[in-house]
């Protein structure tokens, strides 16, 4: 389907091809910096530095170190483990998906966690943002796998169709699921990023018609971690590798194989409005008085109340925004099937279909209407027993 | 003619069907006040406190629910002849009968009428249906309350999938136990109107008066 529109990416992207072959310790991280820069300048480009500064990496992995819950006292640890020279090789595969993940986690306004993260990491397959392209990339796909088989961390985004043997999702000439098959089962852990990674997101919803599947569906023997959400947080991306570094081995999950560290909670638990909703202060539409005092976003359909993620605290974009913080109510998009269920997104719940009329309603009108037939039922019924004895008597 | 006074429903029968009925009513409203929240306020501060009020009303009514669907479970094995489930599942000949001779009566086919001292079978399996209904109602009610605790969150997921398709299983239900009621209560005064035992007391009194040669 879509995928085909992004293999031409692998031409590479100018602005962050460079970040790939990066290969500097933080010792020398000055002098790459001044070197960068005039590679970038020379090549005409925007001027940004593509390494983090000192403070920058520290600020980071305090970030991270809150979003994991850990103490200070582990934050030297994580800078230890986050500075070791043997940086983990990471193979990171796009699927049936949008790219989304990737650009929010590279385009952040201010672009440190993404940079950390690449600063952080091997990165050694990359197709939005690697260099090679064609035959070279499949060759850099293949040596990394064989080189470091058993030892790296395998990021996929995407979902994976199986449907027609998998045919919606081509790579160089080779499905989704021959792909993730090959390479799934050989790596040390498996991070699932995004919803459709994780679930299958969008791609699965009725009628699933490619029969997207989530990695987990798909392999099995490997440990694997769901970073669901569309787009997922960067932080809790950063947090999960940064935990995976230091402890060796993936954080803590729930049921659903999401850390719990950032989907441990409700949104509606931690949310800023929740004061206003047990104080029965909410927004009845959008851009009424209670909307423009920020009341509580409730009736006019968040999914807060039924969506785990830590968006209320750890917010997006480094300017400290969440959906609901500017007014639009949080659409469950860490859950999976929310596509399906979540629907309609300024419903507090999913309609009903009556089977075989065609009608779609929401839930109380139907139950009323059910209520109602069987009022007139219950009349007609008494009614019948009056007529049957006032008969017999006559 | 003279009648007999039997002693049918135990006063923990009793309890826990006017649990029931006190829980049910207090569930419905709170439940529909959670779900749609038909106030509104622009007070701040302590003074307003709907929701929070409604959902503490909601939480300890599902606790007397839940009390009460375990009293009615105990009574299925360990009640008297006519609270036990064998008197009522319609799987023997006797209660088979029962089922159908009762259909035939509600729907004034026939006037043949099963004297039996307890439910009725066709009451009796609304009962258990509506007991079943309870038990997911409590499951995705516990899994809506402690989403965050993993015997909840494994039994919730794995059943309903999701918190959102939980809560929407937990609405529906509702809308049966309304509808249960309200079929229930016309049936029992229906009853009472058509065959005198002192059917709508016997919930009250525990006793019924039956026809000494019926």
């Amino acid at each position: 389907m879509w995928c085909g529109a992004f293999r031409l990416k692998r031409a590479g992207n100018p602005l962050s091809g460079p970040v790939c072959q990066r290969r500097m310790t933080l010792v020398d991280h000055k002098k790459g910096v001044i070197e960068e820069m005039m590679m970038e300048e020379q090549a005409g480009m925007v001027k940004l530095s593509s390494s983090v500064s000192r403070r920058g990496f520290l600020k980071g992995c305090s970030l991270a170190a809150a979003a994991l819950g850990l103490s200070e006292a582990m934050i030297p640890k994580l800078l230890e483990a986050a500075e070791s020279a043997q940086r983990p090789t990471v193979i990171w595969l796009h699927f049936q998906e949008c790219t989304g993940c990737t650009e929010s986690l590279l385009r952040g306004s201010h672009p440190d966690i993404g940079r950390l993260i690449l600063d952080i990491i091997s990165l050694d397959y990359h197709e939005t943002i690697m260099v090679p392209s064609g035959h070279q990339a499949e060759k850099s796909l293949h040596d990394s796998v064989e080189k470091n088989s058993g030892k790296f961390i395998l990021v996929v985004e995407g979902a994976i169709p199986t449907a027609e043997n998998g045919n919606f999702c081509k790579i160089a000439g080779r499905t989704a699921m021959d792909i993730l098959a090959e390479v799934g089962p050989r790596a040390a852990a498996v991070i699932a990023l995004g919803t459709c990674a994780s679930f299958g997101g969008i791609q699965a919803a009725a009628p699933n018609p490619t029969g997207a599947k989530g990695v987990q569906e798909l392999l099995s023997g490997v440990p694997i971690v769901n970073i669901s959400g569309c787009p997922p947080n960067p932080v809790t991306f950063l947090g999960t590798v940064l935990h995976y570094l230091t402890f060796k081995r993936l954080p803590n999950c729930d049921k659903m194989g999401r850390p719990l560290f950032a989907y441990g909670r409700r949104i509606h638990d931690h949310c800023e409005r929740r004061a206003h909703f047990d104080e029965g202060r909410f927004a009845e539409e959008f851009g009424d008085h209670g909307h423009k005092n920020g009341y509580c976003l409730y009736k006019v359909g968040c999914k807060g109340p039924e969506t785990f993620s830590n968006c209320p605290a750890a917010r997006f974009n480094d300017v400290d925004v969440w959906p609901v913080s500017v007014g639009h109510g949080c659409v469950g998009c860490t859950e999976p099937d929310f596509w399906d269920t979540m629907t309609p997104f300024y419903e507090r719940l999913p309609e009903v279909a009556i089977p075989g009329t065609g009608i779609i309603a929401d839930a109380d009108s139907v139950g009323k209407k059910i209520l109602g037939v069987a009022a007139a039922g219950a009349a007609i019924h008494a009614a019948a027993g009056i007529i049957k004895s006032k008969t017999k008597k006559g | 003619m003279t009648y007999e006074i039997k002693n049918v429903w135990s006063i923990l029968l009793r309890l826990f069907h006017w649990s029931l009925v006190l829980s049910i009513i207090a569930l419905v409203v709170t439940g529909l006040y959670v779900n749609t929240p038909w106030t509104n306020t622009t007070l701040e501060g302590s003074v307003s406190f709907p929701m929070a009020t409604m959902r503490y009303i909601h939480f300890v009514a599902g606790y007397l629910f839940a009390a009460a669907i375990a009293v009615r479970l105990f009574l299925y094995i360990f009640g008297n002849r006519q609270e036990r489930i064998w008197d009522i599942l319609p799987i023997t000949p006797r209660n088979i009968r029962s089922f159908v001779t009762t259909l035939g009566y509600y729907s004034y086919i026939s006037d043949r009428h099963d004297p039996r001292l307890g439910h009725n079978v066709l009451a009796g399996s609304t009962y258990i249906v509506t007991i079943v209904a309870a038990i997911f109602q409590l499951i995705s009610g516990f899994y809506l309350l402690f989403p965050e605790a993993g015997f909840w969150q494994g039994l919730g997921n794995g059943i309903f999938g999701s918190q959102q398709q939980g809560r929407f299983v937990h609405h529906l239900l509702m809308w049966y136990f309304i509808l249960f009621a309200f079929v229930h209560v016309y049936m029992v005064v229906w009853n009472d109107v058509k065959s005198p035992e002192g059917l709508v007391s016997s919930m009250i009194n525990g006793k019924k008066f039956k026809h000494k040669n019926a």
